[in-house]
């Protein structure tokens, strides 16, 4: 039985010395060694994928620091293009909310707060933060997705709040799967960081799950908030195979949690 | 040198500007006082047809069934008077509005000494402006007002003489007395008229008889009154029909827009504010204004701000006008920095806002305002300045004490039992159960000096279940006011849900 030769980069257009991000078509690296013609067909069949699918493209999304050591100890910070899950008591969202805006003052980049519960209290932010803080007052969870939509479209803020924790849980939990992974996708296409806040862990296809547990007593209201964020613990679930942002749901190797424990006690 | 620029058939033209569908067939003008002058201006469709300006409507229509009657529209004429005087400031600071649909563009100062060029771009950028105007350019005023005339489109008079010797009479708009005695001495061309001395010309016919002899000799002279066309960009438009739906009004803003944006760029402008006005069946209008964030002449950016808007917009009664006006700005100059992140799109932010607006309300989204006030739980939101933000305050330390509330919009009302002015026990909506501990009472008051005095009580509590609240006291009416823990089971539960609990298409982490 003879082999037949078939040149599968025949029709392909020639001398495009296209280099396509990664996650296009085969790996990066694996050209090397080929022939240099080959090489050249190579880059022309991506340059083709990249017209013909450019939603395929993905931009590595970065990490926002959040100053918080738990989190911040597993990846750096928050991902960019990433959903994120944050689920504990509504206390500690709170303080992490209020975390969070000095991260966004330190990094000074802007930040969207969409609050379905309406129980934000700027009270104790400090007023450099709150300048660049966009707050959204949601009737319902409904409501609140939809804004986030919107906010994930614009692509201007870096870092956008989805606080979930102080409404009905009923009606948090009509927010259908299919909702949580739109937002997903959406949040792909930006450098935005997207953190749903929970008061239990329900968003799938969520690329990050915070788990935060904190029990104050009135002692804590005598003390520094910033002391009392950073005894907070946490517990984080990085989606195991999810490299940051780069990688789309069920990804060949295996798509899972792993889990990671970092807690400071006080 | 002098350049004339004349649009013919002016208030024709400005009715038709955005109608390119009726441009080749019979159209006419007319006016509130049409019985008495007649039509005003009429196409040359029409004028084949056998309409002539000066009839009546019903001859008009006798003579040609198909002619479209246009009512003269003033606010359109007025754009189209204004974007013929920017187009005549690109070319020279000296100009002057001769008349309506006419100016005369002083080219003394000019550089640009190819004439034709110079005619040619005024023709092509007033076509831009979907207006058709014809350009004479000539030694004085009078001469370049008379080649504009006789221009098609253009006509540069390099030789007033050999221009002015085949022109006929009626040209120069002589009193009517005045052409019947030359036209009975036989002279019909201003040639014939210059060969007649003129001394002799004015003893027999007046002084009149001596400034016509003047004017077709070329020689008068006259400044001219130097205009500044006034930064207003607006267009409008009348519906014939009251319209009812929003897709006619969008697609006339596109083209407004496209038109403003032309005659910004003119100028060297930007759209800094649009305002949108659009006149009501009832008598009324709809106004509303727009700050463009970040100024820009960009028509798609400008015309999805006004799209956002009116795809929202519910009016009770049809719409029978349109107008659209703009405020010019300069173009800012932005240079992101290193280490800031502004906007990088601010147009489109402020879209968003717009849209997050119509979903939420415009008062439930905004940036916090800072209020000179210490009254508790008053949240007040103000559209944000995100894109003025360039160097950021420095960072202090973060001085604040204790939790951060989740504040109860509105507050809830509780009963509180007291023994001895200690905090026994709460019930409520939101919090109740047996007072473990008890911070306060924190006063405060303020606004004694106006009418809307206010004075509160508050307590931090933690009731036996772990719940931590704010408690407030205003008269005899206690009030949580909102939650800084939530009992401890709430919490503890979500950790322990997280890990069994499996995604739909993920593993299940481990234990």
């Amino acid at each position: 039985m003879s082999a037949v030769a078939i040149d599968p980069w025949a029709g392909l257009p020639e001398g495009l010395p296209i280099e396509l991000p990664k996650g296009l078509g085969l790996p990066a690296g694996f050209s090397k060694g080929l022939p240099e013609a080959t090489q050249e067909r190579l880059s022309g069949l991506r340059r083709l994928l990249a017209e013909k699918y450019p939603a395929a493209e993905r931009k590595p999304g970065g990490i926002l620091p959040t100053g918080f050591a738990p989190v911040d100890a597993v990846e750096g910070g928050l991902r960019r293009a990433a959903l994120t899950e944050l689920s504990g008591g509504s206390g500690a969202g709170a303080l992490f909310i209020h975390a969070m805006l000095r991260a966004v003052s330190r990094e000074k980049c802007l930040a969207a707060l969409v609050d379905a519960g309406r129980s934000f209290e700027p009270e104790g932010c400090a007023p450099s933060a709150l300048t660049r803080l966009l707050v959204v007052l949601c009737e319902d969870p409904a409501q609140a997705v939809k804004a986030v939509d919107l906010l994930l479209r614009d692509g201007n803020l870096s870092l956008v709040l989805l606080d979930l924790q102080a409404a009905p849980l009923r009606e948090i939990r009509r927010i259908h799967a299919s909702v949580w992974h739109r937002l997903q996708r959406l949040v792909e296409q930006t450098s935005s960081a997207l953190v749903a806040l929970t008061p239990q862990p329900m968003v799938e296809g969520a690329r990050v799950r915070i788990a935060l547990h904190a029990q104050w007593t009135l002692a804590a209201q005598r003390r520094w908030r910033q002391d009392i964020f950073s005894e907070m613990s946490a517990r984080v679930f990085p989606r195991h195979g999810a490299a940051l942002g780069s990688e789309p749901d069920g990804a060949p190797d295996g798509a899972g949690w792993q889990n990671r424990e970092e807690s400071v006690s006080a | 040198m002098f350049a004339a620029v004349l649009l013919p058939n002016f208030r024709l033209q400005a009715a038709l500007r955005f109608r390119e569908e009726l441009r080749e067939k019979p159209v006419a003008i007319s006016d509130e006082d049409e019985a008495k002058t007649g039509l005003l201006e009429v196409s040359e469709a029409a004028e084949r047809m056998g309409v002539r300006p000066g009839i009546s409507s019903p001859q008009a229509l006798a003579r040609c069934p198909q002619l479209t009657l246009l009512a003269r529209s003033r606010p359109q004429e007025q754009s189209a008077q204004a974007a013929l005087l920017e187009i005549a400031t690109a070319f020279s600071p000296a100009i002057e509005a001769t008349a309506d649909g006419y100016c005369t563009v002083s080219l003394q100062a000019s550089r640009d000494q190819d004439w034709p060029a110079l005619a040619g771009r005024m023709v092509e950028a007033l076509a831009a402006l979907r207006l058709s105007a014809q350009v004479g350019i000539g030694p004085n005023a009078d001469l370049a007002f008379l080649a504009a005339r006789n221009a098609r489109p253009m006509l540069v008079v390099q030789s007033p003489g050999a221009f002015l010797a085949n022109l006929a009479i009626h040209e120069l708009d002589p009193p009517p007395e005045l052409l019947a005695v030359l036209r009975d001495w036989g002279i019909h061309h201003l040639g014939q008229l210059t060969s007649l001395p003129r001394g002799e010309l004015m003893d027999r016919l007046g002084p009149e008889a001596a400034r016509l002899w003047e004017r077709a000799a070329g020689q008068t002279e006259r400044p001219l009154r130097l205009v500044r066309p006034a930064e207003e960009f607006v267009e409008a438009y009348e519906f014939e029909h009251e319209v009812d739906t929003v897709e006619p009004v969008l697609f006339l803003l596109r083209r407004f827009l496209d038109q403003l944006a032309l005659r910004l760029e003119n100028v060297g402008r930007v759209a800094g504010r649009m305002t949108l006005t659009l006149a009501l069946a009832n008598g009324g209008a709809h106004e509303r204004g727009f700050t463009v964030p970040s100024p820009t002449a960009s028509v798609d950016v400008l015309f999805r701000i006004l799209h956002t808007h009116l795809e929202g917009l519910r009016l009770e009664h049809c719409a029978t006008g349109l107008q659209l006006r703009i405020e010019p700005a300069l173009a800012e100059r932005q240079q992101f920095q290193l280490f800031e992140s502004p906007l990088r799109d601010p147009n489109r932010f402020g879209e968003t806002l717009g849209r997050l607006a119509a979903l939420v309300g415009a008062e439930q989204v905004g940036a916090v305002e800072a209020l000179d006030t210490h009254q508790p739980g008053i949240l007040r939101l103000q559209p944000p300045r995100f894109h003025e933000i360039t160097r950021a305050a420095p960072l202090a330390d973060d001085l604040a004490v204790g939790l951060p509330l989740r504040r109860y919009r509105p507050a809830v009302s509780a009963q509180v039992h007291l023994v001895q002015h200690r905090l026994i026990s709460i019930v409520s909506e939101k919090a109740r159960g047996t007072i473990r501990e008890a911070l306060g009472p924190f006063r405060a008051s303020g606004g004694w000096w106006e009418s809307d005095r206010w004075a509160t009580e508050e307590w931090d509590i933690a009731l036996e279940n772990g719940g931590l609240y704010r408690l407030a006291r205003a008269g005899n009416e206690w009030r949580v006011e909102g939650s800084y823990n939530l009992p401890a089971a709430a919490g503890r539960e979500a950790c322990q849900n997280l890990i069994p609990l499996p995604l739909a298409d993920s593993k299940s982490p481990p234990g």
